[in-house]
């Protein structure tokens, strides 16, 4: 009691240290679910950007969830956009730090954390070497912890010095061009792309070029916020990128950004959206493990399989969907969990009907994101994955044994519900 | 309940109340029951009425939608006669984090202008407006001249009665309101203030 009432005080005096009422903060850069500015920003299929925890809060842990704005559908949640993040950092420096004791008092509250971003004096250092860089360290050594720091090199230790810094176009390079993006578009794992370079990746899978995570879904929707802003800022840079890919898509394909506007939503998620409103409609013939999210891909709710870290402490747990363990994914949590490759799992079985009904009845407003304990619920341990231990993951070691169970029997039609 | 963001709400609706019309006040010391007002929209059977409408937050807000009815009676096919319970989608499954307390209130003045019979909240009245549309029009205005406008006219002299004696204006209206038009109970209120 008295610790917390001693944290309160700290936290307000540090508040009222920050004056910010210098820094006039953008429309563009305001959250539409808080109305404050962005923190940890995430940038949706459409196009349309919003908080961490608004964007997590905002998600349907039973279904599909929907932008607040344009109601496009989705099922994954997406990673913090790094590259807006440290715009919106160097921008309103001391806001920024305002928000960010608002929010770490929340989730010290709610005990769960949302990623650490090291902050970083955007100099010089492009992201690719550093993320090459890490990339391969994690390749190397995959039994190393893998904190989810994201580590990019040269950082330096910054404080919120109350200076705005200028943005430089080193801010804003497109992760496979490296030059100024034009008509950015967001990844499912937060790394900013031109529209145009998107294109270059002709195979059905959209994947990251950097980091290799398979985006699911179509080519997201061209970010208009950050795209104005970018036009505002360098207005001849933006021309100069402008022309070259108006020049290079002359040559082929028409030039046609495609915003949230221009509006296919209702058909983007073909499997996800065929059956309507109703919670129930739509997990009937799936196995839908509710408010339990992939901490690689993002999938909330889990469709399909789901292994749970037996050994991640944190309140939220560690899970992932089928095909995230099977390919082994060494992502870190996407709520800050220490998860280790040591760890193990365990395969969790979706709730029984009953235990659903039960739940709806009890609980669905009350429950957070986290991982519903089902004491019903039969388990199998799985071994965590080291390199031998996989392929008799693989061979079968999947497949429940209980029999009668009619929606156990359908562990492979997972694979295309989790585009 | 995101205290701040209602707070933000607040400041900017009753920023523009003089362009919108619509006014949100505290209807209790916490910030989970709010009263909010509306005018009848032009050109209808509720023009020249002011509307109020009883808001009370959850502490899912903005996550969930705010529970609102109205106060002062209408007579209107997606609103209940008797107890004000308004039948419109963006308050039930189609709300959305992103929609406001103003926006929310603006859908409703919408809804004024453009009733849904096909999905009536009160039966009665829908049936009326679909049969007998012209005794609807000369209903649904006779409700307004008689509950939504009487109190308006009295707050507006109850105000200047309570300004006379030496209140600034903004702390009579909200006393006003918190004591939902008891201009006794408001200068109690202002007094022990």
């Amino acid at each position: 009691m008295e610790i917390s009432e001693k944290v309160k005080k700290l936290i307000d005096d540090e508040l009222k240290d920050l004056d910010d009422s210098s820094e006039k903060i953008s429309e563009a850069f305001t959250c539409c679910v808080c109305l404050d500015l962005l923190y940890k920003p995430i940038v949706l299929a459409c196009g349309h950007v919003s908080c961490f925890w608004c964007v997590h809060k905002s998600m349907s842990g039973l279904r599909e969830s929907h932008c607040p704005i344009c109601r496009n559908p989705y099922h994954h949640f997406p990673t913090i956009c790094q590259m807006l993040h440290f715009i919106l950092l160097k921008m309103y420096p001391i806001s920024y730090k305002r928000r960010e004791i608002q929010i770490s008092e929340f989730e010290r509250e709610a005990d769960c954390f949302s990623p650490q971003l090291e902050d970083r004096v955007c100099k010089g250092q492009t992201e690719q070497e550093a993320c090459h860089a890490n990339n391969s360290q994690m390749r190397v050594d995959d039994t190393e912890a893998s904190s989810f720091v994201v580590d990019h090199g040269d950082f330096h230790p910054t404080v919120a010095n109350g200076t705005c810094q200028t943005i430089t176009v080193d801010d804003a390079l497109c992760t496979f061009c490296n030059q100024l993006v034009y008509h950015p578009v967001v990844l499912n794992c937060g790394h900013v792309f031109c529209e145009s370079c998107t294109l270059v990746q002709k195979n059905e899978m959209i994947k990251c070029a950097k980091c290799e995570i398979a985006h699911p879904g179509r080519i997201p929707k061209v970010c208009l916020e950050l795209d104005n802003f970018l036009e505002e800022q360098f207005p001849t840079e933006y021309a100069l990128r402008k022309s070259s890919v108006q020049l290079k898509q002359s040559c082929g394909q028409q030039e046609s950004p495609s915003t949230c506007s221009a509006g296919d939503a209702k058909e983007s998620s073909p499997v996800l959206t065929s059956s309507g409103g109703h919670p129930l409609s739509w997990w009937g013939d799936h196995k839908v493990h509710i408010a339990a999210g992939c901490d690689s891909c993002g999938m909330f709710p889990i469709i399909g399989d789901r292994y749970k870290c037996k050994d991640c402490v944190e309140a939220i747990g560690f899970d992932l969907c089928g095909d995230c363990y099977n390919t082994r994914s060494k992502l870190p949590g996407r709520f800050n969990q220490q998860h280790t490759p040591e760890h193990q799992f365990e395969l969790m079985r979706p709730n029984s009907i009953r235990n659903i009904m039960w739940r709806l009845l009890r609980d669905v407003s009350s429950a957070p994101s986290s991982t519903p304990d089902t004491p019903e619920s039969g388990v199998t341990v799985v071994p965590s994955l080291s390199d031998d231990a996989r392929e008799s993951a693989e061979s079968g070691f999947v497949t429940p044994s209980e029999t009668g169970d009619t929606e156990e029997d359908q562990s492979n039609d997972h694979e295309e519900d989790s585009m | 309940m995101d205290l701040s963001r209602v707070h933000k709400e607040l400041r900017e609706c009753n920023k523009d109340v003089e362009v919108s019309g619509i006014h949100i006040a505290l209807k209790s010391d916490s910030l989970t029951h709010l009263v909010g007002t509306i005018p009848g929209p032009l050109g209808t059977p509720y023009e020249g009425g002011t509307f109020k409408i009883d808001i009370i937050l959850t502490d899912g807000y903005p996550f969930e939608p705010p529970k609102m009815k109205f106060v002062t009676k209408v007579w209107h096919p997606n609103i209940s006669s008797q107890s004000g319970a308004i039948c419109l989608d963006i308050l039930k499954d189609q709300w959305s984090p992103a929609l406001t307390l103003k926006t929310a209130l603006l859908s409703i003045q919408a809804l004024l202008s453009a009733p849904e019979p096909g999905d009536p909240q009160d039966a009665v009245v829908a049936q009326q407006y679909l049969k007998e549309y012209p005794t609807f029009v000369s209903t649904a205005r006779y409700w307004t001249e008689a509950f939504a406008k009487e109190s308006s006219l009295g707050v507006a002299e109850k105000v200047q009665r309570l300004v006379e004696m030496g209140f600034p204006e903004d702390l009579v209206r909200s006393a006003l309101e918190a004591a939902g038009g008891d201009e006794n109970l408001a200068l109690e209120k202002l007094c022990t203030a």
